[in-house]
């Protein structure tokens, strides 16, 4: 077998975050990270602590601190404002042979994906993919990582026992933000970023984020189908009154009335809100696949032998186009509804 | 002005409702699972034919895996790629994405120069999706990944890909050769042409090479070369939904949905 | 005058059709019956040009048009045409021709590839093809022991409102006491939607693995639930077994009512009427069977629609439609729906699971229509049940 860059032995008893920031933030993901990884560093005795790179992002620390992070180290550069993947893994790169931490975690966002599978291979070591569980295993200080496969049917635990770092990117949604204490100090280092212009060979030519539709991580799903016909204006209200987003089936699509970014299922988003609800949907496979990972399935359909039914915690025979302005009219009666 | 060389990496997979975990023994029951491409490669050789109708060129399937994918993989030449490689070799099995990144790399540089190397964002069945980018770093080539349209400039050797993320994009653009994903779903796959037939069972047309022809390290194939190891596997629990009927009036079911939203949220 | 942009002719595109349509296309002499037969005419403004899209064929232009893709098949010109060109399949050759240019519509290669990889046009796992019978206790196919195969398809062993005309025919069979089997998991896809969106060799790869197979299983008599797998298993099948006798399920079912075996005792008063499916009755001239089933139950008014037999409005499932979105106003069975309220009847019922689809997805769609909407074996199941079923 060969060795990853550095081995167990000279490992840091430390769990690092990749604290992925876009536009000035932290990512939702990487306070999530942050939290389950204050958690594993309780357990453990560990330090926790934050990889943070970009251009002028050192006072995010606060934010990580806040988190949990016990320190953060920051490294900026001029060629890190925006993600590219030469100056980012580079930039990682040398801050984890430095730094060798014994665990290093990432979101499996696309950038963060993008990084952790260069990353892995640049340090010889394993990566498991969109873990859905992370333990530590005390003493020995091994990650097992919870991973699904063949489109979620069997579940796997991985470890990689020999190699470090060990490496894991992670799901956002799967780990909740704990509370955070606001004021929290930690240490802030300010790590050393050797970048050669020459070697960055992604151009970005343009960027489109803001203001697109992103279904995936909402936390109130309102589904349309053919059912509820050309006219979605009820289904837009419900699914504001919930703090919510639409989603659709491929038809409502096709026929111009939603966005394609709004379509859920198989070739569209695969969502996993708290909530979802199926407006005049029979319920074909390829859609359920997008709301499988849903907490809670409520449908509404006129036909009884709808295959949707049976992927519903609660099951309405009834039209949508009738139910929901009743339903709209009940929400805003008692007031708005509030998300923990 | 030069005509570009595509490569296109596929796998042949299990259909994944088929597979089960054997609940004794904790291992894939594979017997008797009907194959197919992973889906997303097929957007992958579908991209790939499309820049070929564009730019001219040749288009090259390479997998890794057992013979037995030759059935599937022939499928790709009667969609119009020109040629199949296959590297299969005892010690290649049981290899997770670091050593088969590394002996699909190998494989790369057997072939030679090409210019584009375009592979699906993830498989169906490990869905790990670390697969492009751990190749494109052991060549040391830029990636662009998530891709839902690609073109190339073939004059000043470079590529320009939309990447779609956050439900937004961006346009990139790195130098030739690089390596590419696509995004699942983002082209409708051409189907077989069926006049292809008789010289898609060419055997010319398959090259098999072996961990001896691709002067792999034998510690970094297959079992050996894999540094993560599976500790344990269950079947996943299948959700059961509730399937509670909620009825009365329409003005009652709305009060009762309201509930119970209120309560969810 | 010389016109610059002028469409090219290309002899040779011309002799290949020619080739393809066996001569057909040849025979065409533009009197236009076509165009105004095709039921394209009664939604869509301008209809569906057939006789534009022949004459493009007599000269070899190479522009095909996406109203290539509109037709249905459903043969209302062909019956029409003074020469008896076989439309439908010019319109396939034509479309043959669209594949290799890539001029298709968007979800046919999707469809296609599941057939080859899932055995069934619709997408769905391989290994759920007989779910629909679980806790019928069908019988594994056995030639010595089984009078016919019940071949269920693709459409009636996934679809869940077409699953019904499936579990109605297995209860008519096994109330007439009729020795059937089947493939189960194992059944193969007859391909019709390969041949009807213009595949045609891959059509052939199908069919002759198909007919492999049922030859290998000992089939002779084979039952289909759909016109369509009728079809091609009948017409467009290579002859590999002399005793290969394939039925659609109303013929066979009139021939148990004739030999006494399939009796209805229990009265169904309704007022009725039918729907000729296009690959039943234009396409093989069957129009007696689903009557005689109708007739041999006892308080059944069968009433017929204006359009009716040779006449059949086509449902606009056909040709591969049912892969195709069609707008809810250019639907067919909108019209054909009213039609059938016009009657006075409460149920329309057909014999074809396209039909099913199309027919009751308008009869829901139209405020206020008290149409059910029926296959004929869920009729049959219905008048054969007793208190104890």
């Amino acid at each position: 077998m060969s060795a990853s860059i550095y081995s167990p032995a000279e490992e840091r008893k430390e769990i690092w975050v990749y604290l992925e920031q876009d536009d000035g933030a932290l990512l939702q993901i990487t306070l999530e990270l942050l939290s389950k990884g204050r958690e594993m560093a309780d357990a453990t005795g560990w330090r926790l602590v934050g990889l943070l790179l970009g251009d002028n992002v050192a006072h995010l620390a606060d934010l990580a601190f806040a988190h949990g992070a016990d320190a953060v180290q920051a490294g900026e550069h001029a060629l890190l404002k925006f993600f590219t993947i030469e100056a980012y893994a580079q930039a990682a790169f040398q801050a984890l042979i430095e730094g060798k931490p014994s665990v290093f975690l990432l979101g499996a966002t696309p950038n963060g994906r993008d990084l952790a599978a260069r990353l892995a291979v640049r340090l010889r070591t394993g990566l498991n993919a969109d873990c859905t569980e992370l333990h530590l295993e005390s003493p020995e200080g091994l990650l097992i990582s919870e991973v699904s496969g063949f489109g979620g049917g069997v579940l796997a635990l991985i470890g990689m026992p020999h190699h470090r770092p060990q490496m894991a990117t992670v799901r956002p949604g799967v780990f909740q933000v704990n509370g955070g204490t606001t004021g929290k100090q930690g240490e802030l280092v300010n790590i050393p970023v050797v970048l050669d212009e020459r070697l960055m060979r992604t151009r970005i030519l343009e960027r489109n984020i803001a203001g697109s539709v992103d279904i995936s991580q909402t936390p109130v799903l309102v589904a349309a189908g053919r059912g509820v016909g050309a006219d979605l204006t009820d289904l837009w209200q419900l699914a504001a009154q919930l703090g919510g987003d639409l989603g659709a089936t491929r038809p409502l699509v096709d026929m111009g009335l939603v966005e394609r970014d709004r379509q859920v299922g198989q070739t569209g988003v695969v969502c996993s809100p708290k909530l979802a609800l199926c407006c005049g949907i029979s319920g074909a496979f390829h859609f359920i696949v997008g709301i499988e990972k849903a907490g809670t399935v409520i449908a509404i359909n006129t036909d009884p032998q709808s295959a949707i039914f049976d992927s519903a915690d609660y099951c309405i025979v009834e039209d949508a186009r009738s139910i929901i302005p009743e339903l709209n009219k009940a929400l805003a009666g008692a007031g708005e509804v509030e998300h923990e | 002005m030069s005509e570009p060389r595509i490569v296109v990496c596929m796998k042949v997979v299990p259909k994944p409702e088929e597979i089960r975990v054997n609940p004794q023994t904790h291992l894939l029951e594979r017997a008797n699972v009907h194959t197919e491409i992973n889906p997303p490669d097929m957007n992958a050789i579908e991209m790939a034919l499309k820049l070929q109708n564009e730019y001219g060129g040749s288009v090259e399937i390479l997998s890794m895996g057992p013979p037995s994918f030759e059935h599937d993989l022939r499928v790709g030449l009667m969609m119009g790629a020109d040629h199949i490689y296959l590297l299969s070799d005892r010690a290649f099995g049981g290899a997770d994405t670091l050593a088969t990144t590394y002996t699909l790399s190998q494989g790369i540089r057997k072939l030679g120069p090409v210019d584009v190397i375009i592979l699906g964002e993830e498989s169906s069945d490990g869905a790990t999706g670390q697969v492009p980018q751990g190749l494109a770093e052991w060549l040391d080539l830029p990636q662009l990944t998530l891709l839902t349209d690609l073109s190339l400039d073939m004059e000043a050797r470079c590529a320009r890909g939309r990447r779609s993320i956050k439900g937004g994009y961006e346009l990139l653009e790195v130098p030739l050769p690089c390596v590419v994903s696509v995004k699942t779903a983002c082209n409708e796959p051409r189907f077989m042409d069926y006049r292809l037939k008789q010289r898609a069972a060419v055997a010319d047309l398959m090259t098999i090479w072996d961990a001896q022809d691709l002067n792999t390290d034998a510690e970094c194939t297959g079992l050996k070369g894999s540094p993560t190891t599976v500790t344990g596997l269950t079947a996943a629990q299948l959700r059961e939904r509730k399937q509670i009927h909620i009825t009365g009036t329409r003005e009652e079911i709305a009060a009762k949905l309201a509930e119970l939203i209120r309560q969810l949220l | 005058m010389i016109m610059d942009d002028a469409l090219p002719l290309d002899d040779a595109l011309w002799q290949r059709l020619l080739e393809l349509t066996e001569g057909d296309a040849a025979l065409c002499f533009q009197c236009g019956e076509c165009t105004a037969a095709c039921p394209w005419g009664l939604v869509r403004e301008g209809g569906l040009p057939v006789r534009t899209l022949l004459r493009k064929a007599q000269l070899g232009i190479d522009q095909i048009e996406s109203e290539l893709w509109l037709c249905t098949t459903c043969g209302q010109c062909q019956v029409t045409c003074p020469r008896g060109v076989d439309i439908p399949g010019v319109f396939r050759a034509l479309r043959q021709v669209a594949w290799e240019q890539h001029h298709v519509e968007k979800g046919l290669p999707s469809m296609l590839w599941s057939m080859y990889w899932n055995n069934n046009p619709w997408s769905q796992p391989p290994s759920q093809r007989s779910a629909w019978s679980e806790g019928l206790e069908l019988e594994p196919f056995d030639p010595q022991k089984h009078e016919i195969l019940l071949y269920i398809g693709c459409t009636s062993s996934y679809d869940r409102r077409a699953r019904k005309i499936a579990h109605a025919l297995v209860s008519v069979l096994k109330k007439a006491g009729v020795a059937f089997g089947y493939l189960g998991n194992e059944e193969p896809c007859c391909g019709e939607a390969a041949l009807s969106t213009g595949q045609q060799m891959y059509f052939e790869e199908v069919a002759a693995n198909t007919s492999g197979i049922f030859l290998n299983k000992g089939v002779n008599r084979l039952v289909t639930i759909s016109p369509h797998c009728y079809d091609v298993f009948k017409n467009h099948y290579p002859s590999l077994n002399p005793d290969f006798e394939p039925l659609h399920y109303t013929q066979y079912l009139a021939e148990l009512v004739d030999q006494g075996r399939l009796v209805f005792e229990k009265p169904l008063n309704r007022k009725l009427t039918f729907q000729d499916p296009c690959y039943l009755g234009r396409l093989h001239g069957e129009y007696e069977a689903p009557r005689r089933i109708l007739a041999a139950i006892p308080g059944l008014d069968l009433l017929e629609m204006k359009d009716s037999r040779e006449q059949g409005l086509c449902c606009g499932g056909g040709g591969g439609r049912m892969w195709l979105e069609t707008p809810a106003e250019e639907r067919f069975a909108e019209l054909r729906v009213q039609q059938a309220a016009e009657t006075g009847a409460t149920h329309l019922l057909t014999a074809c699971p396209f039909c099913l689809a199309y027919l009751e997805d308008s009869a829901t769609s139209i405020p206020g229509s008290t149409l059910t909407v029926l296959d004929i074996a869920e009729v049959a199941a219905e008048a054969i049940r007793g208190e104890h079923e």
